[in-house]
């Protein structure tokens, strides 16, 4: 089991530095994410971004205008994810009033391993 | 060789980031291992594209000379002329959508801690093979 997993790992490993090779070299100027047009002649995202930021929402960082203002529904997803997340650990921490009660017997020694097992099964 | 080295280090670092962050998840007992290992995966990812944003001679993506001039007229005019050089700084989109994936990562994280503490208090371990062993 143990050399099964290893060898996924190096598999993933491999796979990952194959993937990773054919990038462009990291910082290249003339890589195509870097390009002023891509190779069908379409205006490249970053480019555009980064003249029309200013213009557009005058706004000097960059970052927060596609953030705030190209993106915005994006963010007000996250929000939502934010809000989801922080609403489901509220829900799954909530104590309800008969684990109180349950939590009490087992600091009394009330409790029973007949208990505990029952208290397994019950979703 | 030294060249393909020189240019692509960074990524080949991250890619052993990210094999130590699934060890961490696929051999792990403990559930709380098993989210660090989960955590470090996933900022591999994050500085994967990081990394891939970065161009050389190029700046962070902020105007030039706003700061201390916060919405003076000199940057509108060059912005207004059109005198912005796309080369003169790095790529802003993967920031942008990183800073995304970090904010949803730190929910994931807190509803999976939630999780554990649920785990926790009704079955009293983490330990997974313990775990099946109570629940079954």
């Amino acid at each position: 089991m143990k050399r099964f997993v290893l060898l996924v790992l190096i598999a993933f490993g491999a796979l990952m530095f194959y993937g990773v090779s054919t990038l462009p070299d990291r910082a290249d100027p003339r890589a195509p994410a870097n390009l002023e047009e891509s190779a069908a002649g379409s205006p490249v995202a970053q480019d555009y971004y980064i003249r029309h930021a200013y213009e557009d929402a005058h706004t000097p960082n960059m970052v927060t205008v596609i953030l705030a203002d190209y993106r915005a529904y994006d963010t007000l997803g996250e929000t939502m994810v934010i809000f989801a997340a922080g609403l489901a650990c509220f829900l799954i921490l909530r104590r309800r009033r008969q684990e109180d009660l349950e939590e009490w017997e087992e600091s009394e020694g009330l409790e029973e391993s007949e208990e505990s097992k029952e208290d397994g099964t019950r979703s | 060789m030294l060249d393909f080295f020189l240019g692509h280090y960074a990524y080949l670092f991250l890619v052993a980031l990210f094999v130590v962050g699934l060890y961490g998840v696929v051999t792990k007992r403990n559930l709380v291992k098993k989210l660090i290992g989960l955590n470090i995966f996933q900022s591999a990812i994050i500085l994967i594209y990081v990394a891939g944003a970065s161009k050389w001679n190029a700046t962070v993506p902020i105007l030039e000379g706003s700061g201390a001039s916060y919405g003076d007229a000199g940057v509108a005019q060059e912005a207004a002329h059109g005198a912005i050089e796309a080369a003169h700084y790095i790529n802003p989109l993967p920031h942008t959508l990183m800073l995304t994936a970090i904010v949803v990562g730190v929910a994931t994280t807190g509803v999976a801690l939630a999780l554990l503490i649920t785990i926790h208090r009704r079955y009293g371990t983490l330990d997974e093979s313990e775990l099946l062993e109570r629940m079954s």
